[in-house]
């Protein structure tokens, strides 16, 4: 009998277990009898930001910390490149021998090794022209002031480009020798511009969190051993570009963004307290009228950012650094008209507990930053009913009741 | 001696993975929720005939005195559902403890009991999908609208033993809160994000009751309990309502006309249109008066070793407060709910321990929507 009573036990531990551990409590609605008395409803209101204070500055990223160095020829965006390299060692040992050292005697060639990063490939017969530039050339100078430089006096050599060159690193040899005044310090400056059948762009890397430009030239050690060579690789301490027309300051009216340097908005935006405080945003669209066409490489994009601004200074505004609050969107070069931005998730972020206190204010700014040649202007507030606005669909404060 | 302390580990160890209460009816939607059975699984198996008289419910303060010494008990309540919707159904599934104490005596007459027994469940979940047009385009979104928690009848309660007749008090509080959420979600590849909303209510209440217990005639047993409560007060972060509970009426008798039978029946009756009017401010339907019958019958004719295996038969009807349809004027039709039921004890450990297990089949309608369920009542009372 006490194996009876130990199965009855066992049965019912079994069946507390069994029958205890388990939920589900998930009923399809029907309505109105068993549904909840309040019902989730939307609401869609577009917003003109016509009180939108919006500014936009241009010199985030400046051309010296771009990530690439660009040559143009382009009509709206003429470019080319300045490069100082170092000065290379003047001498070099040799293992294995008895000799201390040799030195540098003869020039065999230069060999200029750049990383391509962009180029239209629709565009043919591509060539590189190269000049000598003065070893100290002025780093603060323009596409003006060194125009005079770009003669045929000071022409190193043209290169092609191969039509099938693909993005990655190319070398070029582009003199067997290099005469360079015991004044220059072995520092030698170069000049890069392109020419081809028709107006197009070339980027490549600048250093910048990319390849740098490397010179390379084979030498012939002085004599009696002017049979040893070597090869001695420096990379630029200068490098940039200058650019015609120069950059400025974007006008009144305009919010731009991208471009070199590059160009950001702030946009002050005034919303109603239901849309922010509500946290039940669930669509959020900030619509923006272009004016021109997104600039850039042919067929390229890039992507506007809209973020959060946490610390208001100006255009030295701290930006909220978590991406997942930010607004994206896709931008094509050639695209015109509106363009819709994705504003949810910042509208939502100002309705949690850390955004409340942040200011209500967004940057626009290009992405990846200081890395794309494309840049695009957006009307500002003044122009009416161009200028931006924000669509909001959101959900009606939902009424739980009491009790 | 050492199984009886692990079916109760068992029961507790299921209290704590799921939550305290769980849906019991697609019906406790309405109103403050489901009407909950705070009963033992003795009662359970006797369709609620022998509450009046069943010291481990919270109903009767004078049947404590059915303790004779000092006692522990809990019961753990698993049950299965099919709603039925007119289009289709659903099965459902949840877990209650409708009921846990302890009680003990103070020399030969008095008996002190604590209880914490389930009042109201307002443990629900309803899944709606629509499609809706936000700017013109359709796009499907689908809302989840839930409640988990309720509202627990704590009660201190103290029996005496007269001469004649065995009367008893009690104290009951009324606390609990239900987290009560809103979402809606959108599917992936639409522009739209989910949404959610959510409140926490925090419940409280007191209550008080009385109850007494007479012997007319040898083997009959009659009592009687009345329970007077307050107002619920519900209270929210920025709101708060009060509702007049009802006042809680109970009679019963129980008879053994013959050695190993014995006979219980009870009728209750809950003044539940009191809330009435506090629900109608709150622009839901008016609740209503509600009755409830419960018949037994216990056949002690199998033992388990010497010991004796009652058999349980039961049925029951109630009424439930909150009806399905009416408004903020007029209540809705009167929603029944009725059950047969059936089960079985044992003592074990010695005597020191007895199980009692519970099976409830019934169903409730409401026009085209019905609820057919299945629960199982395990209930063990340890006297160490």
């Amino acid at each position: 009998m006490s194996a009876w009573r130990s199965a009855v036990f066992v049965t019912g531990l079994a069946a507390a277990a069994a029958m205890g551990c388990q939920e589900k409590v998930t009923t399809p609605s029907r309505c109105p009898a068993l549904c909840p008395a309040s019902k989730v409803e939307l609401a869609d209101t577009l917003l003109a930001l016509a009180d939108t204070a919006d500014t936009s500055v241009r010199g985030f990223v400046l051309i010296r910390e771009a990530t690439y160095l660009l040559a143009s020829t382009l009509d709206s965006l003429q470019a080319v490149t300045l490069i100082r390299f170092s000065a290379h060692d003047t001498m070099w040992t040799v293992s294995g021998t008895n000799l201390d050292s040799l030195y540098v005697g003869t020039q065999d060639s230069l060999v200029l090794t750049l990383s391509l990063a962009q180029r239209d490939t629709t565009v043919k017969n591509l060539r590189m022209v190269i000049w000598r530039l003065p070893a100290q050339f002025d780093t603060g100078a323009t596409y003006q002031s060194v125009q005079p430089f770009l003669a045929d006096s000071t022409l190193i050599d043209t290169v092609a480009i191969a039509d099938t060159a693909i993005a990655g690193s190319h070398t070029f040899n582009i003199a067997d020798s290099l005469h360079i005044p015991p004044g220059d310090s072995g520092v030698v400056s170069l000049a890069i511009g392109i020419v081809a059948p028709s107006k197009t762009a070339l980027t490549f890397g600048s250093g910048n969190l990319s390849t740098a430009p490397l010179l390379t030239t084979y030498v012939h050690a002085r004599a009696p051993f002017d049979t040893a060579t070597s090869l001695f690789s420096v990379s630029p301490s200068v490098a940039l570009f200058v650019l015609n027309p120069a950059p400025v300051q974007p006008p009144p009216g305009i919010l731009a963004v991208g471009g070199i340097p590059t160009a950001r908005t702030l946009m002050r935006l005034s919303l109603p307290k239901l849309v922010v405080d509500s946290a039940s945003v669930v669509r959020a669209t900030l619509l923006l009228n272009t004016v021109g066409a997104v600039g850039g490489f042919a067929g390229d994009s890039f992507y506007v950012v809209a973020e959060p601004v946490v610390r208001d200074y100006g255009v030295k505004s701290v930006l909220w650094p978590d991406s997942a609050t930010s607004g994206i969107v896709l931008v094509h070069q050639g695209q015109s008209g509106q363009i819709q931005l994705d504003m949810a998730p910042i509208l939502r972020f100002w309705g949690t507990a850390q955004g409340d206190s942040t200011p209500r204010l967004i940057m626009l700014r290009g992405y990846p930053e200081g890395s794309i040649l494309g840049a695009v202007n957006f009307a500002s507030h003044t122009a009416g009913a161009l200028g931006p606005q924000l669509e909001v669909t959101y959900v009606k404060p939902y009424s739980f009741g009491v009790p | 001696m050492r199984r009886a302390p692990a079916v109760l580990a068992a029961l507790l160890a299921c209290a704590g993975a799921s939550r305290a209460a769980a849906q019991d009816s697609v019906f406790g939607i309405r109103g403050l929720g489901l009407l909950d059975r705070g009963v033992s699984g003795k009662s359970a198996a006797l369709g609620g005939g022998f509450v009046v008289f069943d010291p481990s419910a919270a109903v009767n303060p004078a049947s404590l005195a059915g303790w004779h010494t000092t006692a522990g008990w809990a019961v753990g309540a698993g049950s299965f559902r099919s709603f039925d919707y007119g289009t289709g159904t659903s099965s459902l599934s949840a877990t209650r403890f409708p009921v846990v104490g302890f009680a003990g005596g103070i020399g030969e007459k008095v008996v002190v009991a604590i209880t914490a027994s389930d009042y109201l469940d307002r443990n629900w979940s309803v899944q709606q999908t629509d499609t809706v047009s936000p700017r013109g385009t359709p796009v499907v979104a689908s809302d989840n609208t839930q409640s988990a928690g309720g509202v627990t009848d704590l009660r201190l309660a103290m029996a005496y033993r007269l001469p004649n007749i065995t009367v008893g008090f009690g104290a009951h509080v009324l606390t609990g809160s239900t987290n009560t959420s809103v979402s809606r979600q959108f599917p992936d590849d639409s522009a739209f994000v989910s949404y959610t909303q959510a409140q926490t209510t925090n419940y409280t209440g007191f209550g008080f009751s009385a109850g007494a217990l007479v012997s007319p005639l040898p083997g009959l047993v009659t009592g009687a309990s009345v329970r007077v409560n307050g107002r619920l007060r519900a209270t929210t972060t920025d709101t708060a309502a009060d509702v007049p509970m009802p006042v809680e009426v109970n009679a019963g008798f129980y008879d053994q006309p013959l050695p190993g039978l014995a006979v219980a029946g009870t009728v209750g009756w809950a003044s539940w249109s009191r809330a009435a009017g506090a629900l109608a401010a709150a622009g839901q339907a008016r609740s209503r008066d509600v009755w409830s019958v419960g018949l037994g019958v216990e056949v002690g004719v199998l033992r388990l070793g010497r010991r004796p295996l009652p058999l349980r038969f039961g049925y029951r009807w109630r009424q439930l407060p909150f009806p399905i349809g009416g408004d903020a004027t007029t209540p809705g039709p009167a929603l029944s709910e009725h059950a047969v039921t059936t089960g079985l004890g044992f003592d074990t450990a010695g005597g020191r321990a007895t199980v009692d297990l519970g099976l409830d089949i019934g169903s409730r309608a409401a026009g085209t929507l019905s609820e057919s369920f299945t629960t199982l009542y395990v209930g063990l009372t340890i006297r160490p």
